[in-house]
């Protein structure tokens, strides 16, 4: 059985490479893409089960990226955690309804709850 | 006035318009780099990594600090602008920009990209400040390596303009193409407060606020040009009389 594909949308190299290091060890499949664009591409690629994305993104902002999967049945319900320094500004709440189930923050999160995110969500579906 | 009261008042510049105080500038582009720090701080201290892994990661918290640190540096310099004696000083570009790029190299190694000097094929000299010249061409250059996408080579070129009258120093990137606002804004002489770069959103444009007081204070400018695949930060500077008598 294979395991669940987490896609990274993040524009720090750096920071999605330590993402991909603690998804790999948990036995994650991990892609990264740095942008929106190559977001969207890698979506079509390879049909992630999460989607964990950083909000301040080059170029187009994750906001975007959101209404784009809402845009399309097959993208639509694809869950995603974002992960962000301005996590106290967002509301989850106001975020669901484009698909958002969980936001971390980048300045207090500790390295494994990333790992408990993607798997309290896959629990729920 | 006196000096605690006029870096309270810079720190506290703005809001203005579009501008951000100075301080929630700073705040916010020190944030990524210090939560990366954290996250790998972190890691290490659970264990369980190769060594290829642990160095790699300790490479990583000591360049991604430095990176942070230059920023907190130029901080405090920008807020002492006023109090502060600049000298000014005939300088060799080429001297200059080969020495940020000795500097710069092993940043750049690490993140997989280049960087080079495109020099000037005459000799050429301006008049600067050495330590605030070299601190706005750092600022391009830390730039162009955040926002470039692929891996096109960043390059800081030296150049003349006004049959020789000035000098220009310049960062070309390969990131997301500015909006016409930017340009506006650096039109402005950014004289207020740091305005955050739309296309590039983990950015207050607190680098170029503070690089554009340190052409300032030279008596120098700087300006973007726009480009399809990215755009070219420079500063123009007075070409030192100095050669010409040589």
């Amino acid at each position: 059985m294979s395991m669940p594909t987490v896609l990274i949308v993040e524009d720090d190299k750096w920071l999605a490479e330590q993402h991909e290091r603690v998804l790999n060890k948990a036995g994650y499949e991990t892609v990264v893409a740095l942008h929106a664009l190559a977001a969207i591409e890698a979506i079509d690629d390879v049909h992630p089960d999460v989607i964990i994305l950083d909000v301040l993104l080059i170029g187009n902002t994750a906001f975007a990226l959101l209404h784009e999967l809402q845009s399309y049945s097959d993208t639509g319900n694809i869950p995603v955690v974002l992960c962000t320094n301005l996590a106290s500004e967002l509301l989850i709440d106001d975020l669901k309804p484009y698909g958002v189930r969980q936001i971390l923050d980048k300045t207090t999160m500790v390295p494994s709850d990333l790992v408990a995110s993607v798997q309290s969500i896959l629990h729920e579906d | 006035m006196s000096a605690a009261r006029g870096e309270h008042e810079q720190l506290l510049s703005g809001p203005l318009v579009n501008g951000l105080p100075s301080f929630v500038a700073a705040a916010h582009e020190l944030k990524s780099p210090l939560a990366l720090v954290r996250q790998l701080s972190l890691m290490l201290e659970s264990g369980d990594l190769s060594d290829v892994e642990q160095k790699r990661m300790l490479r990583q918290i000591s360049l991604t600090s430095e990176r942070a640190l230059r920023l907190t540096s130029d901080l405090t310099k920008s807020a002492r602008l006023s109090d502060a004696l600049f000298t000014l000083e005939p300088i060799n570009p080429q001297q200059l920009c080969e020495d940020i790029v000795r500097e710069l190299t092993p940043l750049f190694t690490a993140h997989d990209r280049d960087v080079k000097l495109v020099p000037h094929k005459h000799p050429l000299l301006l008049v600067a400040n050495r330590d605030l010249l070299r601190r706005i061409i750092m600022n391009f250059s830390d730039n162009a390596l955040h926002y470039a996408e692929g891996d096109a080579t960043v390059e800081i070129k030296i150049g003349s303009l006004q049959s020789g009258k000035i000098i220009r120093l310049s960062v070309r990137d390969y990131g997301p193409a500015l909006p016409s606002d930017t340009f506006k804004v650096l039109k402005n002489r950014l004289t207020h407060a740091p305005v955050p770069i739309h296309a590039r959103p983990q950015s207050s444009g607190l680098g170029l606020f503070i690089a554009s007081q340190f052409a300032d204070v030279m008596n120098g400018k700087i300006g973007v040009t726009k480009h399809r695949d990215g755009a070219t930060f420079y500063i123009d500077l007075q070409a030192s009389s100095q050669l010409s008598l040589l």
